[in-house]
């Protein structure tokens, strides 16, 4: 995930539907790495609704999610997210992508440690392991939109990164979010993250 | 969501009305710009409950080597 610098950066800016995407990533890097803050929910809240036409499993997670967030409180979030994803060891939801994509490593004493110790807030983001899903989603982001001194990456180069990585692991992590006994808010989170993680993956069938 | 394969991928994506939802995601943008960390994984904050228990030093010492 090592940005490549581009020397002469052009900024051209972005199609709608192109920062649509980056919008979606950012909001999924944020929600799954740490609760949603009052001003958070409240910018959710006051969100405006999907247009009528588009994809109707889309409109209707994210009206879902408007509705939930007006409904939910900053303590109440914050619960949920420490009983969902929270605690040294095994969490009801793995936020890592390894867990569901079945990767050897995953059992390797020291990503282990260093799996707990993230859980924790211990590790310095540099270090923080690579399947980390906000990370994930917050890579993409960089990837479409440009960021961190580098402009959007190639069409190609985005499908690659979302179809080694996030495409073997993201079913799983919206399983267990909506599967939760203790999901509430983070099921509509889910919801939204299918319906949206299912447009990627078609699109980049497409050329 | 119907197969479309002979469309393009742009055209996929309007049609999904990802070019639409312009004002609905840029208010959360604005909201989660400030916390976001460009190009890398973000690091678990404050935010996320963690606090610095004696018990959690303690266990964090455990794993220096």
């Amino acid at each position: 995930m090592n940005a490549v610098a581009i020397p002469v950066a052009v900024h051209r800016p972005l199609a709608a539907e192109e920062a649509a995407r980056a919008d979606f990533y950012a909001l999924l890097s944020r929600l799954f790495q740490a609760a949603p803050d009052g001003s958070l929910l409240h910018a959710l809240a006051g969100a405006e609704p999907l247009p009528a036409g588009g994809d109707a499993r889309l409109a209707k997670a994210w009206g879902a999610l408007i509705a939930a967030s007006s409904a939910m409180d900053e303590d109440a979030a914050l619960d949920e997210y420490d009983a969902l994803f929270g605690g040294v060891g095994k969490s009801p939801v793995s936020l890592y992508g390894g867990f569901y994509a079945g990767a050897m490593a995953i059992d390797h004493p020291r990503v282990r440690i260093r799996a707990d110790l993230a859980g924790l807030g211990l590790t310095p983001h540099v270090d923080e392991p690579e399947d980390f899903f906000p990370g994930l989603f917050d890579a993409m982001r960089v990837l479409i939109a440009g960021g961190a001194g580098r402009g959007p990456a190639t069409l190609q180069e985005q499908r690659r990164f979302f179809q080694s990585h996030l495409a073997p692991a993201w079913p799983g992590l919206v399983k267990a979010a909506d599967g939760a006994a203790k999901a509430n808010y983070y099921r509509q989170v889910a919801a939204l993250a299918a319906a949206f993680l299912a447009i990627e993956t078609e699109s980049f069938e497409l050329d | 969501m119907k197969k479309a394969k002979t469309t393009n991928r742009r055209d996929f994506l309007l049609a999904a009305g990802l070019g639409g939802v312009g004002a609905a995601a840029a208010v959360v943008t604005a909201t989660t710009q400030k916390q976001a960390v460009p190009g890398a994984a973000p690091t678990v904050d404050k935010a996320s409950g963690y606090r610095m228990t004696e018990h959690i030093e303690k266990y964090y010492k455990t794993t220096e080597v």
